[in-house]
Parts: structure tokens; sequence; C-alpha cells
């Protein structure tokens, strides 16, 4: 543990040797591609499919699916009203979304699918679209918790602070889009799914749901994946759809998602704005927080959708001592895309919102706001929150002060640049739920582990051989993961939320501890000594009297497995980011100078991947605050459905950052891991937004910070 | 994102290809920008005409002290090229901004020409060379001024069975320096707004503004202040004062003032 490993998936994936969902071309392969709505809300009158097309083979419409299928199911937050309106698979009466799927269309080629796709006819009738979430008189999803005496802190409130602050919508934008490849055995009843997805889990409970098949008639396969950031959490309708298809044509069918469809069909993340209401003591003394969170939901709710908004409250209370908590969430239809997870799935809104509102306080008060958070920080854990998360460890104070001492002094302010400073603390809830392993010694001596929790780029490969190597006494390189296919991972939840080092990771200790306990006992026996004098040494086991035996030598002599489930309640991640940024006058263009992120994630399996999995976030982060919106106009229709106008940050915008791990060990797990996946995607965006209303003088700005937002706030 | 069916030519000569050109057929250069627009079905031409075998378009020289760019010329070749880098340097300097490397080994000069994005580079850069567009048809041939060429963003006044063929630069003024800036989101993201400037000593200033409206456009009072002898900051100013938008106003007069500083001898 604590070793900087280097990936060893990537000898494989550098050189071309993954097998990605597209690389995979079976006997027979036919391929699907989709009418999708123009339309952001229309009524659908009639779709008529061409009589004849080039290579067509079949084109599904509502009607094809009616009677076979339900739509997806809807996952409901605790204590939450959730309304019954899931995504169909293809649309009937109506669309409501631009990119919404109205029929698929099965042919030799996607591209004679897609010219097949141009022949069905759909006759629509318009309907008015709802585009502003404010304007939306539809609530999909309601919750609220209370806890504290909320009125007598704003009573007796020094001061009360706040504001109104909005992250937008974003695509999640993985390299590789999403995709489905769809075979049926109709001999054994057996429909074989590879899926660009998270985990086998999900897509296999989705698609059972939707067919209304038992678990042993499916099949989930995950081949390599190439990103998902939450976005290949949940089965994609038109993957549904792709197993309808190869059943009713009798080939093996695949959807390629191609980035067109990706920017309007995938579900989009963030897209929440909050009312915050802090009370303070004139101390300083945090005494409440009152928000109300809007959530722009889009026009269904797929499985996902509800939780981001509901994480993003539970966790207004953040880091600080606050004694009490009234918080709302309201999440309304809109005539866009649905929302669910992206890289921090509600974290990074309520670190947002809570952090700008600490500033804010801050500059309301006159206090330093990095003395406003000190005096506030939770110091004793396990801590309780008012709105009912309770924190296992921590070392707030920690992280904070080594934030500020990473970030190091600014640039000075000029005629041609302002120059400001922020910093934002966040809490994360990771881990939770279940995962399994199963632990197998072979008889060449590596030890097969199969892993629940599969990877879609994190490098669980390398994470989770040296968790089992140095629990076995073993060179990683003699451990083999396993993952991503129903038939032969054991049953676990999936890989999101920052849970697979905590979760899955400690269900691999398990296993592989009860297998060395049987690699003990059979090391007893075969060499007739007591177990209490059989130890590990290198490359074996020995007995007290020196002999000693290789493992292989323990193989030999018959098969030893070993299987465990690990369940936990959350494990709660914290950190401390610190940015300075600069805007040049003349233009406004913001430049982030420095950005120090410091992450509590427990203990660190291995520091080269977790460094890289803050890397990785703060850049998506960095995104969000300067260049990413996923833009709508007032008929609903997106703007800013391609990377010509949808900006990604390069490496030329990336500023050092400088990344490091307090560790505080999680009471909860037996390695004391937390999650490392999403901090920096967490904490970026709140530290860039104080450091930019900072160099402006305390005004407000939503990000994306644009020129000619900056512009504005400075000029107007 | 598959392209709408279509007819290939690869034709062996230039009159070949010409002969092929017209109302429904679009010239295949280095397709950077052509591609994209077919497989998102936006353009859906007949035929595509692939002009990469004409070699005789690809040549990159000087003849009667003119540069002569032909319109196969690709934009990494341009960058490369020390003939152009020592004697119309603002060329080099605004190549460097097109795209990424893959995108200039590929695409072409003419083809960003013909393309006529409002963000593009390198009309900018050749309106305040004064460069003319050589256009070739069944026809005949005929020259064509920047100003007389882009018409609107995406439009020129070629014909649909005319190619752009050759670029002709006229040499720059003795001792005149230049300079290219620009201002995008990101770096090799589509420019935002940008500015070309030329200027010698003895009284010639050519100042192009990128991003002030949909087509590449010559700034003539800043470039008369300029020769009569106004600092860059009045200069600019004057540049920038007939564009719309107080962020994009202001952009393109710091921009404007940039290039001029950077591109005093």
């Amino acid at each position: 543990m604590g070793r900087p490993l280097t990936r060893r998936e990537d000898a494989r994936i550098l050189n071309g040797r993954s097998e990605f969902l597209d690389d995979l071309h079976p006997p027979r392969l036919a391929h699907l591609a989709f009418v999708r709505s123009l339309y952001a809300h229309a009524r659908v009158l009639s779709v008529s499919p061409p009589e004849s097309a080039s290579g067509l083979l079949a084109v599904l419409t509502a009607s094809d699916l009616e009677g076979r299928t339900r739509p997806l199911p809807i996952q409901a937050p605790e204590g939450a009203e959730v309304a019954d309106e899931p995504h169909p698979l293809l649309a009937g009466g109506e669309v409501r979304y631009v990119g919404q799927p109205v029929a698929a269309v099965v042919a030799e080629s996607r591209a004679l699918a897609e010219d097949a796709a141009e022949l069905v006819e759909v006759e629509y009738e318009e309907l008015d679209p709802v585009a502003d979430p404010r304007a939306s008189d539809l609530e999909l999803l309601r919750w609220r918790r209370a806890s504290g005496d909320v009125e007598d802190a704003f009573r007796s409130a020094a001061t009360v602070a706040g504001g109104r602050y909005a992250m937008p919508r974003l695509v999640a934008a993985p390299m590789e889009a999403r995709g489905a490849l769809a075979s049926h055995d109709a001999a054994g009843d057996l429909l074989t799914i590879w899926c660009s997805a998270q985990d086998t889990h999900r897509p296999l409970r989705h698609l059972g749901h939707v067919l209304g098949w038992p678990p042993e008639r499916l099949r989930v396969v995950v081949p390599d994946v190439g990103g998902a950031f939450g976005s290949k959490g949940s089965l994609a309708p038109e993957a549904a759809v792709a197993a309808i298809a190869a059943i009713d044509v009798g080939r093996p069918v695949k959807w390629t998602e191609d980035r067109a469809e990706n920017f309007v069909a995938a579900y989009q993340g963030r897209g929440m704005e909050a009312d915050v209401e802090l009370a303070l003591a004139a101390d300083g003394q945090m005494l409440a927080v009152r928000a109300r969170i809007l959530a722009d939901l889009g026009a269904y709710l797929l499985p996902a959708t509800a939780m981001p908004p509901h994480t993003a409250a539970m966790l207004m209370a953040g880091c600080y001592t606050m004694p009490a908590a009234d918080v709302r969430v309201s999440g309304v239809r809109t005539h866009k895309v649905p929302t669910g997870p992206y890289r921090g799935a509600g974290r990074p809104e309520a670190a947002y919102f809570l952090e700008r509102a600490v500033d804010d306080a801050a500059r309301a008060l006159a206090i330093d706001p990095v003395e406003l958070r000190r005096r506030n920080l939770i110091a004793d854990f396990p801590h309780r929150s008012p709105l009912g998360f309770t924190y296992d460890s921590g070392d707030y104070r920690r992280c904070l002060d080594l934030a500020l001492e990473l970030r190091g002094p600014s640039p000075s302010e000029g005629e041609e640049r302002l120059v400001g400073t922020g910093l934002a603390m966040y809490v994360e809830r990771a881990g939770g739920s279940f995962e399994e392993a199963r632990a197998t010694l072979e008889p060449d001596g590596r030890v097969v582990i199969h892993s629940s929790t599969s990877p879609h780029g994190q490098g669980h490969d390398t994470t989770f051989a040296q968790i089992a190597a140095e629990r076995l006494h073993l060179d990683p390189a003699d451990v083999v993961l396993e993952f991503g296919d129903s038939a032969l991972v054991p049953a676990g939840t999936g890989t999101f939320g920052s849970r697979s080092v905590a979760v899955g990771g400690s269900a691999v200790a398990r296993a592989v501890d009860e297998l060395g306990k049987r690699c003990l006992q059979a090391a007893a026996r075969l060499l007739d000594a007591p177990e209490s004098e059989i130890a590990w040494c290198e490359g074996g086991l020995t007995a007290g009297d020196g002999r000693t035996l290789a493992l292989l030598d323990v193989a030999a002599a018959g098969p030893l497995e070993a299987t465990a489930r690990f369940e936990s309640d959350l494990v709660f991640g914290s950190g401390a980011y610190a940015a300075t940024v600069e805007i040049e006058r003349a233009t406004c263009r913001l430049t982030v100078w420095r950005l120090a992120a410091v992450d509590d994630a427990g203990t660190i399996v291995n520091p080269l991947l977790a460094e890289g999995q803050v890397l990785g976030g703060v850049v998506q982060g960095l995104g969000e605050s300067l260049a990413e919106e996923a833009t709508y106009d007032d008929q609903a229709q997106p703007t800013s459905a391609s990377f010509a106008d949808y900006s990604l940050l390069t490496a030329a915008e990336i500023p050092p950052i400088r990344a490091a791990f307090v560790e505080s060990p999680s009471p909860l797990n037996p390695l004391g891991a937390k999650g490392i996946g999403e901090g920096g995607a967490i904490g970026t965006p709140a530290a860039v937004a104080n450091a930019v209303s900072d160099a402006l003088g305390g005004r407000h700005v939503d990000p994306p910070f644009t020129e000619e937002k900056l512009w504005r706030a400075m000029h107007e | 994102m598959k392209p709408a069916p279509f007819e290939y030519a690869a034709p062996r000569s230039l009159d070949e290809a010409l002969g092929l050109l017209g109302e429904d057929a679009k010239p295949l250069a280095g397709g950077q920008s052509l591609v994209p627009l077919l497989n998102f079905r936006l353009a859906r031409p007949e035929l595509l005409v692939d002009i990469n075998g004409l070699s005789e378009l690809a040549r990159l020289r000087r003849d009667d002290g003119a540069l002569r760019i032909g319109a196969l010329t690709r934009q990494s070749a341009l960058g490369r090229s020390e003939l152009v880098a020592a004697e119309w340097p603002l060329l080099t300097q605004a190549v460097r901004f097109v795209g990424h490397p893959q995108i200039r080994n590929r695409g072409t000069v003419g083809g960003s020409v013909a393309h006529a994005d409002p963000a593009a580079e390198l009309p900018v850069a050749l309106a305040a060379l004064d460069a003319r567009f050589v256009a070739q048809s069944p026809r005949g041939r005929r020259m064509l001024r920047a100003e007389e060429l882009f018409l609107g963003p995406l439009t020129t006044a070629l014909e649909p069975d005319e190619l752009l063929v050759e670029i002709e630069v006229p040499p720059v003024p003795e001792g005149a320096g230049s300079a290219f800036v620009e201002h995008a989101r990101t770096a090799g993201d589509f420019a935002i707004a940008g500015a070309a400037a030329l200027v010698s000593g003895s009284g010639h200033a050519a100042i192009a503004l990128l991003g002030a409206r949909p087509t590449p456009v010559r700034a003539p009072d800043a470039e008369r202040a300029l020769v009569d002898g106004a600092e860059p900051r009045e200069a600019a100013a004057l540049a920038a004062s007939s564009v719309e938008g107080g962020h994009r106003r202001a952009l393109v007069a710091e921009l404007v003032r940039r290039a001029i500083e950077e591109a005093v001898p």
C-alpha cells in the first residue's frame, strides 16, 4: 500500500490492444441508427417507415415495443417524492426534447441505417417548449429536510448573507461515446449485450426491468470503456432498443453512438441553481443554512436523474459545525435531454453553492474568508450533520493549511490585470452499499480475482492487484484481475460515486485475506505443522522450523478459492482547494494562475493513480469554470451541440496544479480508504469562482467565466 | 455521422477536374471543413472531386517578385517555408494559429480561403497582404481581390464551376514589419477576434481584422492614421470603432494595438 506503481493496463491500452465496443465485429452484424426529434416539444402524429431502402432490415417505432417493454426504472432518493415520468425507449405520442429517439432503423451498415433514417417520415405538431426551469410548472422531484431551530437561528443572527448561485448544464464528453451490441441466442433464449458502461450490474438490472426478463437469461459484458464520468451509469434507452432489434432481426445489432448524438441525447450533468442564506453570529459562527435548490431535470426521469440534486442538498452543511439547516429541492421539467450524474454528481454543486455563500458572508462580516472557515470547521469525528449524514473521519484544518501553503503567494495586481484568490472546502459522500470479490489460487500459482466493480479508465487493474499482492506477499504481476462480464463476476453495485477502492477494494482485501487463511491451512497440512506456526515469507510460506513451501506447491495440492462481500455505510472524503486567478483588464481573459488541490481520501493505495484522478478531476473542473456550458435557446433548441460550439480545455489552458493528500483513514473499511475519483471536480469550480469574485471586488458571476460575462461584470 | 451518398472522382489533371465541377459537385482538398460538413449532412454534393492528386496545384514559389501559393499547398508547408518566413513572415505568423498540427498537415491554404470561415486566419493575413486570388473554370481564369472574393460567412464569389487554383501575394514593402495576433477560448479553437498588421516606416500600413465582420476586412481609417503618425492605441481604437458589442470592440482594439506594436519594425 502507498506505492506509486505505474498503470499496468496502459501497455495494452496505449499500444492499441484494447477492445472498445466499436472494435467488436461479430459475424452477420447489423447496425442501428435513430430517427431523433428535431423539436423540443411536439405531438407525434405519425411515424411512417419507408417501404424499402438500400440495406434496410427493420424499422422499430414505439408501437413495435408496446406490450414487450417497460420504460427505464426511476431511482428515488431517500425521502424524495418523484413523479412517474420515466424515459420511454422510443417516443410514443409526444416528443419532449431535441434528440429524443423516435424510431430505430436497422440496416447492413451504419451509413445505410442513417440513409434509411432520413426516409422515415415523422409528422409532428409543434407544442410550446419550456426552456427555462424557472418558467416550468411541473415538478418531477421534491425533497425537503430541516433540522435544528432554523427560524431562531435566522432571528438571532447578526448577519444573514448569501445569494443565488447557478451551475450550467454540462456534457460529460467521454472520448468514447455510448453504445451497445446486442445478440440474441434464440435456441438458449439468452440475450447478451456488450455495453459501453461503467459496470455490468446496472445495465443488467435495467435491461431486466425493461424486458421483464430474469437475470439468468441476460448477460452483460463491458469491454474496454473510453471514459464515462457518470454518463454511462444507466442503461441508455437506445441500448435497450438495440436488444429488441437483435431479437427481432435475429442478428447481432450494434449501436455506436456518434458525437452528434452524444451531445443531444446523452444525459447531461449539473444544471442546478440555489438560493442560499447563511445565518451567522457577529463572531462569524455559522448558525444555520437555508437553501432552495432548483434543478433543471429535463424532459424525463432517467434512472439516476433524481440523485445529484439530492446529493447536493444533503451536503449543504459542508465542512462546518452548522447546528441547523433547512434545505429544499425542486426538480422541474424542461424540454431538454434529462440530466444525470456527471463527475461529482451533486457534490460540486453543493461545494459551489455553500462556499460561494461563505465567501459572501465573510465579505458581509468583514472577516477574512479563510479565518471565517477556520472558526467553523468540524474537528471532532464522527460528526452528524444536521442534514443526516455522518462524517466518519477527517482533518479539515490540515487540508486548509496545506492548500494555502501549496498555493503560495499571488502575483501583484496592476494596470494590466486584476488578481484574485479563492479557497473552497468540500466534504463528499463516497462508498456505501456493497461489492463482492472472488479470489482463486490457480494451479500455476497465480491468484485470479473476479471483482464486481469494473474500470472505465480509473486503473482498477493496477490498484486492486496492489491491494491483493500486499496481503498475500505476492508480486502484483502474479495477481490477475477479471472484470466486466456478468456471467463471471460476482454481484455488486457498480462503479460510481468514488466507491471502487473503498467498497470494491475492501471486498478484494477480504477475499484475499480469506484465501490467505486457506493457504495457511493447506500449508500446515502439506508441511505437517501446526497452523499457528505457518507464516508468509518471500515467495511462499514457511513453517517454524525453517522449511518453506512455494505458493505454487500449495496451488498444486488443489484449487483454493474464497469469496467475500463487503458492505459499509457511506464514507466522507474531504478537501481544500485554493486558486489564484488573473483577469486581463483589456480583454477580460481569465487565467487560472495556480491551483492547489488537497484531498483527504483516507488511506491512499496508489498515490500515482490517486493523483491522476485528482488532476483529471481538476481539469474537468477547470473546463466547467472557464469554458463549458450546454446551451439552449428559448425554444429549447440546443445551441452548443458540437465541439465547434462546446469548448473543452486543452493542455495549454491548464495551470500548474499542486496536489497533495491528507490521509485520515476511514474507520469503516479494512483499507481505511475513501474515494478520490471526484475531488478535483468538486473543489475546483468553487475555488475558482471564489477567486474570480475576489478579483472582481466581491461581485458574483456564475461559471463558465467567459470573457463576455467578465466584461459585463467589470463594465456594467 | 455518416455522409449522405455521393459519387467520387479523382481527376488526374486540372482540366479534368474543372470539367467535373459544377452546381452539384464540391472539390475535396484537405477535407478539414468539408468532411465534417458532409458527416453532419449539412453539405450534400452529388459528386466529390478529389483534387489531392493535382500536384501542380501544390507548388509554393516566388515568381517575378510575387509569392505564388498553389491552392493545394498544405498549411503546414506554408508554415515551414523558409522563403515565406523570410519574405512574407505575416503568413508564417498567421498559419501557426490555424487549428492544430494534425489539421495543418491536411488542411490547404486554398481550402481555408475557399471555405471562407469568418474565424479563419489565412484570409485575414492575405487581405492585409493585398493578395489576389486566381479562380479558374473551363471558361477561363480570373483574379479577385479579397474584398471581391469574400462575400459573407462561408460565402465567396467563386462560381460552382470555378476552382481556386492559386493565390498571388505581392512583395511586401521594403523594411515592413508584420504581426498576427488572435484571441480564442482555447488554444487551437476558432478565433473570437484577431488582427493582422503590416507596417513600414516609409508610409505603408495594412491592418486586417478577424471577427469584426463576417468577412476579413481592412481598417482603412486606422491605416491612414498610422501613416499620419498616430499612436498604435489611437489607430487601434479607430480600427475597432465600428465593431458591435462592448467586449468584442474592446477585444479588437486591444488585438489591433498589440499587432501594430509587434509589427512596428
